[in-house]
Protein backbone atom coordinates (compact mmCIF):
# COMPACT_ATOMS: atom_id res chain seq x y z
CA UNK A 1 0.00 0.00 0.00
CA UNK A 2 1.55 3.01 -0.64
CA UNK A 3 1.89 5.32 2.32
CA UNK A 4 -0.46 8.11 1.09
CA UNK A 5 -2.90 5.57 1.24
CA UNK A 6 -2.52 4.66 4.90
CA UNK A 7 -5.17 6.20 6.86
CA UNK A 8 -4.02 8.90 9.61
CA UNK A 9 -3.43 8.98 13.09
CA UNK A 10 -6.73 10.68 13.95
CA UNK A 11 -8.78 8.82 11.74
CA UNK A 12 -7.55 5.51 13.01
CA UNK A 13 -8.62 7.35 16.33
CA UNK A 14 -12.06 8.04 15.48
CA UNK A 15 -12.47 3.99 13.70
CA UNK A 16 -11.29 2.98 17.03
CA UNK A 17 -13.81 4.96 19.05
CA UNK A 18 -16.22 4.43 16.69
CA UNK A 19 -15.56 0.61 17.77
CA UNK A 20 -13.36 -0.97 15.13
CA UNK A 21 -10.43 -2.93 16.82
CA UNK A 22 -8.41 -3.65 13.80
CA UNK A 23 -8.05 0.35 13.84
CA UNK A 24 -6.35 0.13 17.60
CA UNK A 25 -4.38 -2.83 16.63
CA UNK A 26 -3.17 -0.19 13.76
CA UNK A 27 -2.31 2.48 15.50
CA UNK A 28 -0.39 0.15 18.43
CA UNK A 29 1.73 -1.34 15.38
CA UNK A 30 2.18 2.03 14.25
CA UNK A 31 3.66 3.40 17.30
CA UNK A 32 4.58 0.35 19.67
CA UNK A 33 8.65 1.15 18.90
CA UNK A 34 8.38 4.72 19.60
CA UNK A 35 6.59 3.70 23.20
CA UNK A 36 9.26 0.76 24.09
CA UNK A 37 12.49 3.36 22.87
CA UNK A 38 11.11 6.29 25.30
CA UNK A 39 10.39 2.99 27.79
CA UNK A 40 14.10 2.25 27.36
CA UNK A 41 15.11 5.52 28.35
CA UNK A 42 14.12 4.73 32.17
CA UNK A 43 14.42 1.09 31.89
CA UNK A 44 16.97 -1.79 31.65
CA UNK A 45 14.87 -4.83 31.56
CA UNK A 46 12.96 -6.14 28.73
CA UNK A 47 9.47 -7.06 30.88
CA UNK A 48 9.62 -3.34 32.44
CA UNK A 49 9.52 -1.72 29.18
CA UNK A 50 6.92 -4.02 27.87
CA UNK A 51 5.11 -3.43 31.05
CA UNK A 52 5.28 0.39 30.00
CA UNK A 53 4.26 -0.21 26.53
CA UNK A 54 1.12 -1.73 27.90
CA UNK A 55 0.16 1.10 30.82
CA UNK A 56 0.64 3.73 28.00
CA UNK A 57 -1.44 2.08 25.17
CA UNK A 58 -4.04 1.08 27.70
CA UNK A 59 -4.08 4.69 29.47
CA UNK A 60 -4.43 5.77 25.94
CA UNK A 61 -7.45 3.28 24.53
CA UNK A 62 -9.39 4.59 27.45
CA UNK A 63 -8.47 8.45 27.15
CA UNK A 64 -9.12 8.26 22.95
CA UNK A 65 -12.40 10.09 23.02
CA UNK A 66 -10.59 12.75 25.28
CA UNK A 67 -8.12 12.87 22.31
CA UNK A 68 -10.55 13.22 19.37
CA UNK A 69 -12.73 16.19 20.80
CA UNK A 70 -9.91 18.43 22.42
CA UNK A 71 -6.47 17.62 21.44
CA UNK A 72 -5.00 20.00 18.74
CA UNK A 73 -1.57 17.89 19.24
CA UNK A 74 -0.89 14.99 16.56
CA UNK A 75 -1.19 11.68 18.04
CA UNK A 76 2.27 10.90 18.63
CA UNK A 77 2.96 13.44 20.93
CA UNK A 78 -0.45 12.69 22.66
CA UNK A 79 1.03 8.91 23.14
CA UNK A 80 4.48 10.66 23.96
CA UNK A 81 2.95 12.43 26.70
CA UNK A 82 1.24 9.21 28.15
CA UNK A 83 4.07 7.22 27.92
CA UNK A 84 6.65 9.31 29.76
CA UNK A 85 3.98 10.19 32.49
CA UNK A 86 3.89 5.96 32.26
CA UNK A 87 7.29 6.11 32.91
CA UNK A 88 7.55 8.58 35.82
CA UNK A 89 4.52 6.81 38.06
CA UNK A 90 6.52 3.46 37.59
CA UNK A 91 9.85 4.84 38.82
CA UNK A 92 7.54 6.24 41.34
CA UNK A 93 6.61 2.78 42.59
CA UNK A 94 9.66 1.33 42.18
CA UNK A 95 11.47 3.67 44.76
CA UNK A 96 8.63 2.73 47.36
CA UNK A 97 9.34 -1.34 46.87
CA UNK A 98 12.09 -2.25 49.60
CA UNK A 99 13.70 -4.54 46.93
CA UNK A 100 15.07 -1.36 45.15
CA UNK A 101 16.79 -0.35 48.41
CA UNK A 102 19.99 0.25 46.87
CA UNK A 103 23.62 -1.86 47.91
CA UNK A 104 26.76 0.49 48.03
CA UNK A 105 28.81 0.20 44.72
CA UNK A 106 31.67 -2.36 45.17
CA UNK A 107 35.66 -1.36 45.07
CA UNK A 108 35.90 -1.91 41.46
CA UNK A 109 32.84 0.00 40.48
CA UNK A 110 34.02 3.00 42.92
CA UNK A 111 37.64 2.45 41.22
CA UNK A 112 36.12 2.65 37.59
CA UNK A 113 33.55 5.70 38.86
CA UNK A 114 36.97 7.70 40.13
CA UNK A 115 39.15 6.43 36.88
CA UNK A 116 35.92 7.95 35.03
CA UNK A 117 36.49 11.53 36.51
CA UNK A 118 39.63 11.97 35.88
CA UNK A 119 39.81 11.41 32.56
CA UNK A 120 36.59 12.90 31.67
CA UNK A 121 38.80 15.81 30.05
CA UNK A 122 41.49 13.76 28.26
CA UNK A 123 39.40 10.89 26.45
CA UNK A 124 36.11 11.91 26.20
CA UNK A 125 35.42 9.41 23.74
CA UNK A 126 36.19 5.98 25.64
CA UNK A 127 34.28 7.56 29.04
CA UNK A 128 30.50 6.06 27.54
CA UNK A 129 32.34 3.01 27.39
CA UNK A 130 33.96 2.87 30.55
CA UNK A 131 30.97 3.02 32.48
CA UNK A 132 29.10 -0.18 32.99
CA UNK A 133 25.58 0.58 32.87
CA UNK A 134 24.75 -1.18 35.69
CA UNK A 135 27.00 1.58 37.46
CA UNK A 136 24.88 3.85 36.07
CA UNK A 137 21.89 2.58 37.21
CA UNK A 138 23.04 2.38 40.71
CA UNK A 139 23.97 5.76 40.79
CA UNK A 140 20.86 6.65 39.29
CA UNK A 141 18.61 4.81 41.14
CA UNK A 142 19.60 7.35 44.31
CA UNK A 143 18.23 10.28 42.80
CA UNK A 144 14.33 11.00 43.03
CA UNK A 145 11.57 9.74 40.69
CA UNK A 146 11.28 13.69 39.37
CA UNK A 147 15.36 14.39 38.98
CA UNK A 148 15.54 10.59 37.10
CA UNK A 149 12.78 11.99 35.14
CA UNK A 150 14.19 15.47 34.32
CA UNK A 151 17.65 15.05 33.42
CA UNK A 152 16.82 11.89 31.16
CA UNK A 153 15.20 14.03 29.05
CA UNK A 154 17.67 15.94 28.72
CA UNK A 155 20.63 14.43 28.55
CA UNK A 156 19.78 11.35 26.96
CA UNK A 157 16.38 12.30 25.23
CA UNK A 158 18.16 15.46 24.48
CA UNK A 159 14.72 17.75 24.86
CA UNK A 160 14.89 21.15 25.34
CA UNK A 161 13.21 22.55 28.81
CA UNK A 162 10.27 24.12 26.54
CA UNK A 163 9.97 20.52 25.29
CA UNK A 164 9.75 19.03 28.43
CA UNK A 165 7.48 21.66 30.25
CA UNK A 166 5.22 20.48 27.23
CA UNK A 167 5.32 16.92 27.79
CA UNK A 168 4.96 17.44 31.62
CA UNK A 169 2.80 20.16 31.62
CA UNK A 170 4.80 21.82 33.95
CA UNK A 171 6.24 25.55 33.90
CA UNK A 172 9.09 26.33 32.28
CA UNK A 173 10.46 27.93 35.26
CA UNK A 174 9.42 24.37 37.39
CA UNK A 175 11.50 22.71 35.02
CA UNK A 176 15.10 24.79 35.09
CA UNK A 177 14.41 24.71 38.62
CA UNK A 178 14.26 21.42 38.74
CA UNK A 179 17.17 20.45 36.15
CA UNK A 180 19.15 22.79 38.13
CA UNK A 181 18.22 20.68 41.59
CA UNK A 182 19.03 16.87 39.98
CA UNK A 183 21.98 18.23 38.61
CA UNK A 184 23.39 19.08 42.44
CA UNK A 185 21.78 16.10 43.90
CA UNK A 186 24.06 13.96 41.23
CA UNK A 187 26.57 15.91 41.61
CA UNK A 188 26.32 14.81 45.88
CA UNK A 189 26.27 11.66 45.15
CA UNK A 190 28.99 11.17 42.80
CA UNK A 191 31.05 13.03 45.27
CA UNK A 192 30.32 10.77 47.74
CA UNK A 193 32.14 7.67 45.89
CA UNK A 194 34.94 10.37 44.76
CA UNK B 1 38.41 33.57 44.56
CA UNK B 2 40.89 30.63 43.93
CA UNK B 3 38.72 28.43 45.64
CA UNK B 4 35.33 29.13 43.67
CA UNK B 5 37.03 28.57 40.50
CA UNK B 6 38.69 25.15 41.61
CA UNK B 7 34.86 24.43 42.86
CA UNK B 8 33.52 25.48 39.74
CA UNK B 9 35.95 23.31 37.97
CA UNK B 10 35.11 20.51 39.81
CA UNK B 11 30.89 21.02 39.56
CA UNK B 12 31.43 21.01 36.19
CA UNK B 13 33.77 17.71 36.41
CA UNK B 14 31.24 16.14 37.70
CA UNK B 15 28.16 17.46 35.75
CA UNK B 16 29.86 15.64 32.85
CA UNK B 17 30.33 12.78 34.57
CA UNK B 18 26.43 13.04 35.33
CA UNK B 19 25.56 13.82 31.92
CA UNK B 20 27.98 10.34 30.81
CA UNK B 21 26.00 8.32 33.66
CA UNK B 22 22.69 9.49 32.62
CA UNK B 23 23.15 8.46 28.99
CA UNK B 24 24.61 5.16 29.73
CA UNK B 25 21.97 4.66 32.08
CA UNK B 26 19.43 5.07 28.93
CA UNK B 27 21.14 3.59 27.13
CA UNK B 28 19.24 0.09 26.83
CA UNK B 29 19.11 -0.68 23.16
CA UNK B 30 19.28 -4.55 23.35
CA UNK B 31 16.08 -4.39 26.26
CA UNK B 32 14.25 -2.20 23.68
CA UNK B 33 14.87 -4.41 20.79
CA UNK B 34 13.82 -7.76 22.77
CA UNK B 35 10.65 -6.03 24.15
CA UNK B 36 9.22 -4.45 21.33
CA UNK B 37 9.42 -7.17 19.25
CA UNK B 38 8.25 -9.15 21.63
CA UNK B 39 5.30 -11.50 20.62
CA UNK B 40 1.76 -11.28 21.78
CA UNK B 41 2.13 -7.91 23.20
CA UNK B 42 -0.97 -6.81 21.58
CA UNK B 43 -2.80 -9.83 22.73
CA UNK B 44 -1.59 -9.07 25.96
CA UNK B 45 -2.77 -5.68 25.55
CA UNK B 46 -6.19 -6.44 24.77
CA UNK B 47 -6.49 -8.82 27.55
CA UNK B 48 -5.49 -5.57 29.96
CA UNK B 49 -8.27 -3.62 28.04
CA UNK B 50 -10.11 -6.25 28.55
CA UNK B 51 -9.82 -6.88 32.20
CA UNK B 52 -9.67 -3.15 33.04
CA UNK B 53 -13.43 -2.45 31.47
CA UNK B 54 -14.95 -5.47 33.18
CA UNK B 55 -13.22 -4.04 36.53
CA UNK B 56 -15.04 -0.52 35.76
CA UNK B 57 -18.14 -0.06 37.69
CA UNK B 58 -21.76 -0.23 36.21
CA UNK B 59 -24.29 2.61 36.18
CA UNK B 60 -25.92 0.82 39.64
CA UNK B 61 -22.87 0.12 40.99
CA UNK B 62 -21.98 3.54 40.85
CA UNK B 63 -25.15 5.08 42.66
CA UNK B 64 -24.06 2.66 45.35
CA UNK B 65 -20.28 3.43 45.57
CA UNK B 66 -21.03 7.09 45.14
CA UNK B 67 -23.62 6.73 48.89
CA UNK B 68 -21.03 4.75 50.32
CA UNK B 69 -17.96 7.63 49.34
CA UNK B 70 -20.20 10.57 50.74
CA UNK B 71 -21.08 8.08 54.06
CA UNK B 72 -17.51 7.73 54.36
CA UNK B 73 -17.16 11.10 54.47
CA UNK B 74 -19.99 12.12 56.74
CA UNK B 75 -19.44 9.55 58.77
CA UNK B 76 -16.52 10.75 61.06
CA UNK B 77 -17.99 14.52 60.74
CA UNK B 78 -21.35 13.08 62.31
CA UNK B 79 -19.51 11.13 65.32
CA UNK B 80 -17.41 14.81 65.90
CA UNK B 81 -20.92 16.66 66.32
CA UNK B 82 -22.10 13.99 68.40
CA UNK B 83 -19.08 13.72 70.45
CA UNK B 84 -19.77 17.56 71.03
CA UNK B 85 -22.93 18.08 72.11
CA UNK B 86 -22.46 14.97 74.82
CA UNK B 87 -19.85 16.59 76.06
CA UNK B 88 -21.56 19.83 76.04
CA UNK B 89 -24.27 18.46 77.76
CA UNK B 90 -22.28 16.48 80.15
CA UNK B 91 -20.46 19.98 81.32
CA UNK B 92 -23.80 21.47 81.57
CA UNK B 93 -25.26 18.68 83.79
CA UNK B 94 -22.37 18.83 86.01
CA UNK B 95 -23.11 22.24 87.41
CA UNK B 96 -19.80 24.03 86.00
CA UNK B 97 -21.49 26.07 83.67
CA UNK B 98 -21.25 29.89 84.86
CA UNK B 99 -24.48 31.05 86.13
CA UNK B 100 -26.54 33.86 84.89
CA UNK B 101 -28.34 36.38 86.60
CA UNK B 102 -31.49 35.35 85.00
CA UNK B 103 -31.17 32.49 86.09
CA UNK B 104 -30.23 31.63 89.19
CA UNK B 105 -30.32 35.21 90.49
CA UNK B 106 -33.07 36.62 93.11
CA UNK B 107 -35.43 37.72 89.55
CA UNK B 108 -36.41 33.25 89.78
CA UNK B 109 -38.32 34.28 93.13
CA UNK B 110 -40.25 36.95 91.22
CA UNK B 111 -42.14 34.65 88.45
CA UNK B 112 -41.37 35.24 84.45
CA UNK B 113 -41.88 38.86 84.56
CA UNK B 114 -40.61 40.12 88.14
CA UNK B 115 -37.69 41.91 86.50
CA UNK B 116 -40.06 44.58 84.92
CA UNK B 117 -42.42 44.35 87.93
CA UNK B 118 -39.71 45.47 89.98
CA UNK B 119 -38.30 48.20 88.21
CA UNK B 120 -41.75 49.38 88.46
CA UNK B 121 -42.29 49.18 91.88
CA UNK B 122 -38.90 50.06 92.36
CA UNK B 123 -39.49 53.73 90.39
CA UNK B 124 -43.13 54.35 92.13
CA UNK B 125 -41.72 53.55 95.91
CA UNK B 126 -38.60 52.51 96.03
CA UNK B 127 -39.26 49.67 98.07
CA UNK B 128 -36.70 46.65 99.31
CA UNK B 129 -36.81 43.20 97.84
CA UNK B 130 -37.94 41.94 100.73
CA UNK B 131 -41.20 44.48 100.43
CA UNK B 132 -41.46 43.73 96.62
CA UNK B 133 -41.68 40.03 97.68
CA UNK B 134 -44.06 40.36 100.27
CA UNK B 135 -46.66 42.30 97.80
CA UNK B 136 -45.88 39.87 95.42
CA UNK B 137 -47.57 36.88 97.81
CA UNK B 138 -49.87 38.85 98.94
CA UNK B 139 -50.97 39.56 95.38
CA UNK B 140 -50.91 35.93 94.79
CA UNK B 141 -52.93 34.96 97.72
CA UNK B 142 -55.00 37.17 96.86
CA UNK B 143 -55.70 35.93 93.33
CA UNK B 144 -56.26 33.23 95.01
CA UNK B 145 -59.26 34.20 97.23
Amino acid sequence: MHPSDEPTDDALVSATCAGDEAAFAQLFERHRRRVARTAARFFSRPEQIEEIVQESFTKAYFALPNFAGAHAASFAAWLAQITVNACYDELRRAQRRPEQQLDDLSAAETHALTAQLRAADARPDVEATLIARDLAGKLLARLSAEDRLVLTLLDAEGLSVAEIAKLMGWSTPKVKVRAHRARAHLRRVLRKYI
Amino acid sequence: MFGTAKQKAQNEQLDHVGQLLVRAGADNEAAFETAAASPFLYTRLRARIAAAESAQPTGADEGWLALLAVARRAVPAMTAVAALVFTLMLWLASGNAPTTATGFGDEAYYGGDAGVEQAVLADAQNLSRDEVLAIVVAREAQGRR
